[in-house]
């Protein structure tokens, strides 16, 4: 299988890329009617899988279950969880002959060989749906010529899915149409159906490309969300420890200081995040933002430059043929580290503390999304996919972070990112560390502690309007307001 | 040892910070060795952080409290939910893509737990041994309580406070629980809040009333002229109470009124070898209003999440509701829309902050949190289910800073602003005061008369009786 984005001429890759619309709630309603009667089969029970088809069958639609006969024989947790929710499970034999629409929902690392398996099986016509392109986009799969393909994905975790689903809610989605497969030209249609089933056009629903989403989603899972995250807990750990803080109030304030500092980012974007600091502090997490952005934005370049032309893929994917060596010794080095092997103190520390004595991981949160996002929009990637590959999905990350640091954050993330944030990882730790040399405890660890707070109104000026004017901020604003305009509580 | 149980507690003066949420002012309140409490008030009067203040909680602003002992257990719904919500956080389903289990029985049980002997004998009094290796988090609301209070009760402490001990427990599990607290006497000093004034044991020495975050009565029990005033207080007979229209606009679909409401036909509810109930028929027709009882853990809100359709396995029983056979391509959303639901479980799921009328709102739209557009009428109409309520000037504070019991006010007007076919009442007084709840049943009473509704009424208390009521289910247990 060749990658399928370097097939295409630079003309059809950058009309793919720049594919992304927010569409509105009249859109939608034709609500499941497309899928009615149809039969509904989901490959994979874990946390999406389960979840999605909850939400699915409460819309009214026909959902059963398909495991490979080993999880069924073994009734293993998968087996268990489709059952004990009263969903019809079988084998791919049994049931993907009679599936209208097949709803894909295993680890992107399985997909080639389910894709295989299953093809053969399916019926003239029928939906095969993904939730994320990496398959057909990186490795080529070609699908059947008769069969429909789609993608879509709830742009947050499968306990999400459910849960705002039973509050009467939803979460954003990302739809797409491979269009090389719409023989019926029903996939749009079909897609959308399946956005309402879940409740994710409440939400939200952006219509996209299997490549925008595959090209934006890897670059802000590698760059802002996991790896920026990732070297900025080791480079601030050790800063502290360096400085004298008290380890165990080190390793607390990183622990649960980026999902503070990046709940601030989700309500009201970097400029709501900044605005949590003093002047004295925004002012100077400003100007660190600004220097590690002019160190880093290579890196940034680099990173989007080698997933676009495949050639990360390719990385990861001869990796995989080494049954995962390089991951997996990345992964033991992570649980090496200083800052994983320190537990977090029993300390209190306030919300705003986080702010007042985390200025360098402001200044970090900021770096990273402004520049990931800066990257992406120049590579073609229209705004809107920027932003919900950048700043919307890194307060997840963040939170991941709290409850599991490091070692746990990468093993729960998809294969893909975790191996991409490495590579940023080992790229962006030296190269920052001319920079980590002149930074002190007063922005990472112990805070400003000025007596005086005062700050010159011009400067401040100058710098309120650089935060506020970025462009993120700009699609941000509109992308919240459509939320915040249909789920009037936060 | 015995010195710490001789030694008198002492509040001075004192006043006491709960966040934004709550405020206790200039407290006096001496309790002397060999007395034992209860404290009683009306839903938010600050009864339950006058019993949290013993054990800690809060940040203190003024005055002083001397002679605390060091080891205070405390059971309480704060404290019950805080610990499910912990719970809820360990869950890594979402993260890890496997569904975990969470923190089993024995474990929470064995936390703290001074004497395994009389922990083992508590069990099973309390019928908890077949949960022990059950997920905490899994369990039914009674049964998370006990399990509470024999974590309490095994603790050896040294002051024991029990915020509303007896709520949820059925008949002979609260008379289990009275006797063991009897022969703490002379042993371990109590202070008990307690809704109901039926409910006081006699051991009870003195009750303080409080109201607006202060102690305004501290009276011994043995003065029968001051308690009985009490009562009255507490007993406040509300009158007047008229229902608020329903909306003509947002009127539902309608429904053949020649067919039953509910018919569940032979349905069970499994997980994975046991079987909760099985076999189990029942029909609702127009008009019937039903009582439901069960000992905890019997399959009470189990048997009505399948009529809701929040029970997965609905879709594998025969289910007819409203119109719709179960399992023929209906949405939830069609089956709930003639439903109005109240509950436990849905308190705790409300977890919004949110105004008040928007809570009323979004009744309307059988949602937790508002994301419609609602209409003026619909707002008007939420207003007036504040009024009856007493809660017009706080219709714009949020909801997750009210006391427990005002929530649960707000959650019963929620369910009832649409004037449902079908409304389920699950334990709806649970957690409310003897004034509040005469306000509760009254509205029931009010709604059970009318014709358009339909009542399932889940009840642990005999006296709690509902008139109206002719029907009774009674489940057995597992």
């Amino acid at each position: 299988m060749a990658n399928y984005f370097n097939t295409l001429s630079l003309r059809e890759q950058l009309a793919q890329l720049g594919k992304c619309r927010f569409m509105h709630l009249d859109e939608f309603t034709d609500g499941v009617n497309a899928l009615k009667g149809k039969k509904m089969v989901v490959i994979g029970c874990g946390a999406q899988g389960l979840n999605q088809g909850l939400n699915l069958r409460d819309s009214g639609l026909d959902v059963s279950y398909t495991l490979r006969a080993e999880a069924i024989a073994e009734k293993r947790q998968s087996w268990k969880n489709a059952t004990e929710n009263g969903f019809t499970v079988g084998t791919y034999e049994e049931l993907i002959p009679t599936a209208d629409v097949v709803l894909n929902l295993t680890p992107d690392k399985q997909h080639t060989a389910v894709v295989n398996a299953i093809m053969p099986l399916m019926k003239q016509g029928a939906c095969l749906s993904y939730s994320h392109g990496f398959n057909i986009v990186e490795e080529g799969m070609k699908v059947r010529d008769d069969l429909t393909v789609i993608m879509v994905a709830p742009k947050c975790p499968g306990s999400e899915v459910r849960a705002e689903y039973v509050r009467g809610f939803g979460v954003p989605t990302l739809i797409a149409v491979h269009e090389d497969n719409d023989p019926k030209g029903e996939g749009l249609e079909l897609a959308k159906a399946y956005a309402v089933g879940t409740g994710g056009h409440k939400a939200g629903v952006l219509m996209s490309s299997f490549i925008a989403e595959v090209k934006s989603d890897l670059m802000g899972e590698q760059t802002i969300l996991c790896g920026m995250l990732q070297t900025g807990s080791l480079l601030c750990f050790d800063k502290m420890i360096e400085e004298g803080v008290e380890p165990g109030y080190a390793s607390k304030l990183i622990q649960y200081g980026w999902e503070t500092v990046t709940e601030a980012l989700k309500y009201g974007g970097v400029t709501n995040m900044m605005d949590r600091l003093s002047n004295p502090a925004k002012i100077k997490a400003f100007d660190l933002a600004e220097e590690m952005k002019d160190i880093m934005r290579p890196l940034y370049n680099k990173h989007q430059d080698d997933i676009m032309t495949g050639h990360f893929s390719a990385t990861m994917m001869a990796d995989w043929a080494k049954d995962d060596a390089d991951l997996l010794g990345w992964r033991a080095e992570t649980a090496e580290t200083a800052f994983e092997k320190t537990p977090a103190g029993d300390v209190d520390i306030s919300e705003q503390e986080y702010f007042d004595n985390g200025i360098l991981m402001v200044a970090m949160v900021k770096a990273g999304v402004e520049l990931a996002f800066e990257t992406m929009t120049s590579a073609g990637i229209i705004a809107d996919s920027a932003y919900y590959e950048s700043l919307h999905e890194t307060p997840l990350i963040a939170n991941t972070i709290a409850r599991k640091k490091l070692f746990e954050m990468n093993s729960t993330i998809s294969d893909t990112a975790e191996y991409g944030c490495y590579l940023y990882n080992h790229a962006c730790l030296p190269l920052l560390g001319d920079f980590m040399k002149g930074i002190k405890s007063d922005v990472i660890g112990k805070g400003l502690n000025l007596s005086d707070t005062g700050v010159d109104n011009a400067r401040l000026i100058e710098v309120n309007d650089a935060i506020r004017t970025h462009p993120v901020e700009a699609i941000g604003a509109t992308l919240r307001g459509h939320m915040a305009d249909m789920k009037r509580i936060v | 040892m015995d010195m710490s149980v001789q030694s008198s507690i002492e509040l001075q003066s004192l006043t006491v910070d709960f966040d934004e949420r709550f405020q206790l002012v200039d407290i006096d309140w001496q309790l002397e060795a060999g007395q034992h409490w209860m404290i009683t008030g009306t839903n938010g009067s600050g009864k339950s952080a006058l019993a949290a203040v013993l054990a800690g909680a809060g940040d203190v602003i003024a005055g002083r409290i001397d002679g605390l002992p060091s080891r205070v257990a405390l059971v309480s719904y704060e404290a019950q939910s805080e610990l499910i919500e912990a719970e809820r956080r360990k869950d890594d389903a979402d993260i890890m893509d496997v569904i975990s289990e969470g923190t089993p029985v024995t474990e929470i049980l064995h936390d703290g737990c001074q004497d395994t002997e009389l922990a083992a004998q508590l069990v099973e009094q309390f019928g908890l041994t077949g949960l022990l290796d059950r997920a905490f988090r899994k369990l039914s609301t009674g049964e998370t309580r006990k399990v509470l209070l024999v974590r309490a009760l095994t603790s050896k402490p040294d002051l024991l406070v029990l915020d509303e001990p007896f709520d949820g427990l059925d008949a002979s599990t609260h008379q289990m629980l009275a006797r063991h607290l009897a022969s703490l006497v002379g042993r371990t000093p109590m202070v008990l809040v307690l809704n109901r004034f039926d409910e006081c044991p006699d051991f009870i020495t003195d009750i303080a009333y409080v109201d607006q975050g202060r102690l305004l009565h501290k009276v011994p029990r043995n003065d029968e002229q001051a308690y009985a005033d009490l009562y009255q207080l507490l007993h406040l007979k509300t009158s007047e109470l008229e229902l608020p229209r329903v909306d003509p606009v947002s009127s539902l679909p309608p429904l053949d009124p020649a067919q039953p409401l509910v018919r569940l036909d032979k349905v069970s509810i499994r997980y994975g070898d046991v079987t909760i109930f099985q076999d189990l028929s029942w029909t609702i027709e127009p008009n019937q209003h039903w009582q439901l009882t069960g000992p905890n853990g019997s399959g009470k809100t189990g048997l009505l999440s399948l009529i809701t359709g929040d029970h997965p396995q609905c879709y594998i029983n025969d289910i007819f509701v409203f119109g719709f056979q179960r399992g023929n391509g209906e949405s939830i959303w069609q089956i709930k829309q003639y439903i109005g639901y109240v509950s436990t479980a849905l308190q705790w799921e409300y977890r919004v902050g949110t105004s008040l009328r928007n809570v009323i709102i979004s009744g309307f739209y059988d949602s937790i949190g508002l994301y419609s557009k609602y209409t003026d009428r619909q707002r008007e109409i939420a207003d007036e289910w504040l009024a009856v309520l007493g809660m017009s000037e706080r219709a714009n504070e949020p909801f997750n800073k009210l006391s427990y019991g005002d929530q649960r006010l707000l959650l019963i007007a929620r369910s009832m602003v649409k004037h449902p076919p079908l409304l389920i009442l699950d334990e709806p007084c649970l957690g409310l005061d003897d004034m509040n709840r005469q306000l509760v049943l009254a509205l029931i009473e009010k709604i059970c008369a009318g014709s358009e509704t339909s009542v399932i009424y889940v009840n642990h208390h005999p006296e709690d009786k509902v008139a109206g009521i002719e029907n009774y289910l009674a489940l057995d247990s597992v």
